[in-house]
């Protein structure tokens, strides 16, 4: 008996690997389902023309290549598609989250950069930076149903919750254009700071707040009125003023705080949502820019863009846990979770 | 407030809408600076084309804000002889217009603050880089040109980057190369780098002046050196520099790595989609030249003061364009206003090769107390007006 024993322990021993190996293979086999709460992280490099996917270990596990100069990425609300607005070639392109190939595109106008679903998914708008227009497209026939014609270089979009109103800015005219989304036309325009980038709307839908990137500040404005409320301004330690370049932002789920990028300070601002007051500054990579929250909101995950990798934020001590490489100018960090 | 603007309209009866921005733009006909008789065998030497595209280009770009503001621009624009300069801006004053745009040379832009001091236009220097037109202080004078200084500071940070300590200079004949060459040796020796030779070049093929127009001659000699400079503003010698430098350095200044306001190939801040706003509007689809980049900003610098300017009159708008809440982007991924003591455009410097950008000036270490900015080009404190 006893050699017997042995024998079988010798035998686990050198096939150990082959035996993981096929445990894993039936585990992949049993579950077909993986694509959703996989905690995938999506990256898109602006440069490299692909997406980095990590798992939720943070291990790279594929690089997609897609159409040319990938930016904003959006999953649908099923969260089995991720779509990819290809700036330089004029497409969406759509990747199926499961086997994470591109599996189709929608094609657009001139360089895609931002984009948004309306709430029942018929409709998506986006903003072409080229021709300054944002277009409405019907997802169905992929038809252009509206061109909204915008100022220069349309970038940050944000859909209402109440689906019916299109927020655009207009990056070299300064402006929030207000558009209605089901007759396609600008409603009201609202001034801001210099260059406009990006948007949050707080969970209680009252606020809209803007990026505006090279006067260094977050306008707070006020939903019902269309009115700026405030204007918020950072200066991490070490840094002047001018070096603050905020563009990306995101709210935790209850709207408590808020996460601001602030580009060449190299900083993400932590702030206290409803008193706007900051709560830490914390040290990313360079020109850090889009910025996205695990769904357990325990990590926050920046991109730098111009040293090419992601840092992971500790959601509890705010302070960075590690920064991993990515490809050339990361753009747009999505969380499949 | 309210009261006195409705005093100041109806007691002068300007002859034109309180909605209205009047904006002007001249220039000179035959301008020698674009001369195509320099461009030998029908090489572009220098940037040509009318600014006059890139002027639209701006106001086209701020139309939405300027409609917003219920703000309608007009431009009259005019290119006249030398002579006829002050007549041409002073037709456009009784024309209504508030701020003049100007690309003229150096000379004929200190003529027109000196000749128009007395009213209360804003003119605005887009293609002039002589820095002692920016020691004449005329209160009616902003530049978005960057002066001479500025474009050597830039050169001179990459050279203290790359440890370039030895340098060479070869220098043109004419006013514009001299002041170029003066311009750089300053900006060198403040950081303490040593000129081996500044030698002088000739255009000629004559035996006797083979020290001067044998590049291998001019470029020889005992001492070594890490780079050249060249200060040749037409660039017909600049060109066939590289490669034949006696020893094998690299050439900066006016071929190479060249420093300017703007380039086609910057890829970042948004430069890519002024470019190609660019080239669709321009005739024959040309590319934006830093010429065209100065009127763009310019332009740009105006209107926004206009529009985010929180009190409409015209003192008002004038001081905010001067203000430092006047916080402009130019596509070069930091923010701008006008330096108070000397009404220059403060900006980042490319320095570029013909097809890719190395660095944009200031580099990383060059610091300031107050603004990077402010590393290139005359700071406050050794900045002087003349008496």
């Amino acid at each position: 008996m006893r050699t017997v024993d042995w024998q079988a322990i010798l035998w686990f021993a050198r096939n150990m690997r082959k035996i993981l190996i096929l445990i894993s293979a039936f585990a992949l086999l049993a579950s077909p389902v993986l694509a959703r709460d996989t905690g995938r992280i999506f990256v898109s490099n602006e440069k490299s023309h692909d997406i980095h996917v990590f798992d939720a270990e943070y291990n790279l596990i594929k690089k997609i290549a897609t159409s040319r100069r990938p930016r904003d990425m959006k999953l649908n609300a099923a969260r089995t598609l991720l779509f990819v607005a290809c700036g330089d070639d004029d497409i969406i392109d759509i990747i199926d989250v499961e086997t994470l190939e591109v599996v189709d595109g929608i094609p657009t106008g001139p360089s895609p950069e931002v984009f948004e679903f309306s709430l029942d998914e018929r409709y998506m708008y986006v903003s072409n930076e080229e021709d300054s227009m944002m277009e409405i497209i019907d997802l169905e026939s992929r038809i252009t149903i509206h061109n909204v014609p915008t100022g220069a270089e349309p970038e940050g979009l944000a859909l209402a919750p109440e689906g019916d109103v299109i927020y655009v800015t207009s990056e070299v005219a300064d402006m929030v254009h207000v558009v209605d989304a089901a007759a396609g036309v600008v409603t009201d325009n609202i001034i801001v700071g210099t260059r406009p980038r990006r948007f949050v709307i707080t969970p209680d839908t009252n606020e809209l707040w803007v990026s505006a990137e090279l006067s260094s500040e977050i306008y707070v404005i006020d939903r019902a009125s269309n009115e700026v409320t405030s204007v918020l301004e950072f200066l991490p330690p070490g840094f002047r003023p001018e070096d603050v370049t905020p563009v990306g932002m995101t709210l935790t789920r209850d709207g408590s705080v808020g996460l601001i990028s602030l580009g060449r300070a190299n900083h993400v601002a932590v702030i206290d949502a409803h008193s706007k007051e900051i709560l830490a500054y914390v040290l990313v990579g360079r020109r850090a820019w889009s910025v996205a929250l695990s769904r357990d909101e325990k990590t926050a995950v920046v991109a730098n863009g111009l040293s090419d990798d992601i840092t992971l934020i500790d959601m509890e001590t705010y302070r960075p846990i590690r920064s991993i490489p990515v490809g050339r100018v990361p753009h747009t960090v999505v969380i499949d979770d | 407030m309210r009261s006195l603007i409705f005093l100041f309209f109806t007691f002068f009866a300007l002859p034109l809408y309180a909605q209205d921005i009047h904006l002007g733009l001249l220039r000179l006909q035959n301008d020698p600076r674009f001369d195509e008789d320099f461009t030998y065998a029908r090489i572009e030497l220098r940037a040509q084309g009318d600014v006059l595209a890139a002027i639209e280009m701006a106001i086209n770009d701020m139309k939405v804000i300027t409609d917003a503001r219920g703000l309608s621009v007009v431009l009259s624009e005019a290119k006249v002889a030398a002579d006829g300069l002050i007549q041409a801006a002073q037709n456009m004053l009784a024309l209504g217009v508030t701020h003049l745009i100007m690309d003229l040379p150096g000379d004929e832009v200190d003529t027109m603050a000196t000749s128009l001091a007395g009213s209360n236009v804003v003119l605005l220097n887009t293609t002039a880089p002589e820095d002692w037109l920016r020691s004449k202080c005329h209160p009616n004078l902003l530049h978005t040109a960057a002066g001479d200084r500025m474009i050597a500071d830039a050169l001179v940070q990459h050279a203290m980057f790359h440890k370039w300590r030895d340098l060479l200079v070869l220098r043109g004949k004419t006013d514009r190369d001299n002041l170029r060459a003066d311009s750089f040796v300053q900006a060198a020796e403040r950081f303490r780098l040593r000129i081996v030779d500044d030698r002088e070049f000739d255009l000629s093929t004559n035996p006797a002046l083979r020290e001067q127009n044998n590049i291998s001659l001019i470029t020889g000699g005992r001492r070594d050196y890490d780079a050249v400079y060249i200060a040749d503003e037409i660039g017909e010698f600049a060109r066939y520099v590289p490669y034949q430098v006696a020893r094998p350095r690299p050439v900066i200044g006016a071929t190479g790595l060249v420093a300017a306001e703007w380039h086609w190939a910057l890829e970042r801040y948004g430069a890519p989609q002024v470019n190609s706003r660019f080239e669709r509007l321009s005739t024959g689809n040309r590319r934006m030249s830093w010429q065209d980049w100065s009127a763009w900003m310019a332009t740009r610098a105006v209107l926004t003061a206009f529009t985010k300017s929180p009190d409409p009159a015209m003192e008002a708008v004038n001081a905010y364009l001067r203000s430092d809440r006047l916080r402009l982007d130019g596509s070069k991924g930091k923010q701008m206003n006008f330096r108070p003591w000397s009404g220059q455009l403060r900006m980042p410097i490319l320095l570029a090769t013909h097809n890719a950008i190395i660095e944009i000036a200031p580099l990383e270490g060059f610091l300031h107390q107050i603004n990077s900015l402010d590393t290139l080009g005359y700071d406050e404190k050794e900045f002087i007006c003349d008496e």
